[in-house]
């Protein structure tokens, strides 16, 4: 068996002197360029706009409600429940990217990185998805009453019925993502296979 | 680290193991754009990589973990939005140069490339003189696992070579 790996790395050895491509030095240099002016990972992004939704729709529920004498008691734990989840989303964000300076630079190490990094956005899109359900509720709750329309409510309900349906659809993406990378960290480890 | 001497650094790199990462973007990409896309990949994981180097590794090893790492990963996206080539050429990064490929070292490329992604990137360092402990640390697993998957690739491509008979 040694005999012949070692043909073969003789063959492999034989290309060595003849690099196999030029580089369009000009072209890298655009693209790297472009690359590192593109914005953050999606994580950071859609991290980010969650907290800044929730602090924004917090402060605006409270500003509506707040000037009004008999302002609506679930209009009050709403914009409390928004400022609360504007929280946990900065602690976890804080956690995340202390937590990124503890994986080495193996491919186990980057594995492990891309694995926790999916399963964070796993639990942030499902915990996001359940959050619907206290919002949607309260801000039913808010709109009956108040006494308005049940035409409002139905628009409400759709909405947020939509939105819990997406929700679904964008965990699901994270959730099959989280799936790859454990098949191929599992390929890794494996021995037999 | 300011971002001339990253630039410089790069440069450095690239112009002295440039012939390392081609023969990772050939192994792991088969069309001339996969192999744009891949080397594109693979050389910003390598200018983003710059600071975090603390010598701890020679620099060949650091560029075979990153770019590794890269294929692999680019690997498992392009087997999902696998798309056909067009014919937007007109900014290739990468042009292939006019010498002929040895027939032996083609039919090597091909056996490499139908291996899985891991077991490819096993074989290339292999290949290019990595010890096992050195793969261990580059690939994050045990020696012995390293010991029982180069095994496994020899026999299978050693089989192979017996059907080609080279």
């Amino acid at each position: 068996m040694t005999t012949e790996f070692d043909e073969m790395k003789k063959i492999w050895d034989s290309q060595n002197n003849e690099p196999l491509y030029a580089i369009n030095e000009k072209a890298l240099h655009d693209r790297i360029l472009s690359k590192k002016r593109q914005a953050h990972h999606i994580t950071n992004i859609s991290e980010l706009l969650s907290i800044i939704v929730n602090i924004v729709a917090g402060c605006f529920i409270l500003a509506m409600n707040f000037p009004k004498q008999s302002g609506s008691l679930f209009m009050y734990i709403l914009s409390a429940w928004m400022f609360v989840c504007a929280m946990y989303l900065l602690v976890g964000r804080i956690r995340r990217i202390k937590g990124n300076d503890q994986f080495d630079r193996s491919l186990r190490g980057d594995l492990h990185h891309a694995i926790s990094m999916a399963s964070y956005q796993v639990r942030l899109s499902q915990l996001m998805r359940w959050n619907i359900l206290p919002i949607g509720t309260l801000s039913l709750l808010a709109v009956l009453e108040g006494g308005k329309s049940v035409w409002i409510a139905v628009g409400i309900l759709i909405f947020f019925a939509i939105a819990y349906y997406v929700g679904g659809w964008e965990h699901s993406i994270y959730k099959n993502k989280k799936r790859e990378l454990e098949i191929l960290q599992k390929k890794l480890a494996n021995e037999t296979i | 680290m300011t971002e001339k001497e990253q630039q410089q650094i790069f440069e450095e790199w690239l112009s002295m193991h440039k012939g390392l990462i081609f023969k990772i973007v050939r192994a792991y990409a088969f069309t001339a754009m996969d192999r744009d896309d891949l080397f594109q990949e693979i050389t910003i994981q390598v200018w983003r990589s710059i600071p975090s180097f603390k010598h701890e590794s020679a620099v060949t090893t650091w560029l075979y973990r990153i770019s590794l790492n890269t294929s692999i990963k680019w690997t498992r996206k392009e087997q999902k939005y696998n798309q056909p080539e067009t014919l937007d050429n007109a900014h290739h990064l990468l042009q292939e140069n006019t010498i002929q490929m040895d027939e032996q070292l083609v039919w090597l490329y091909e056996e490499i490339y139908k291996l899985d992604e891991i077991d490819r990137s096993i074989f290339l360092l292999l290949l290019d003189g990595f010890s096992y402990k050195e793969m261990a640390n580059i690939l994050g697993i045990t020696e012995s696992n390293i010991g029982v998957k180069i095994n496994r690739i020899k026999k299978q491509l050693i089989t192979k070579s017996k059907r080609y008979d080279y």
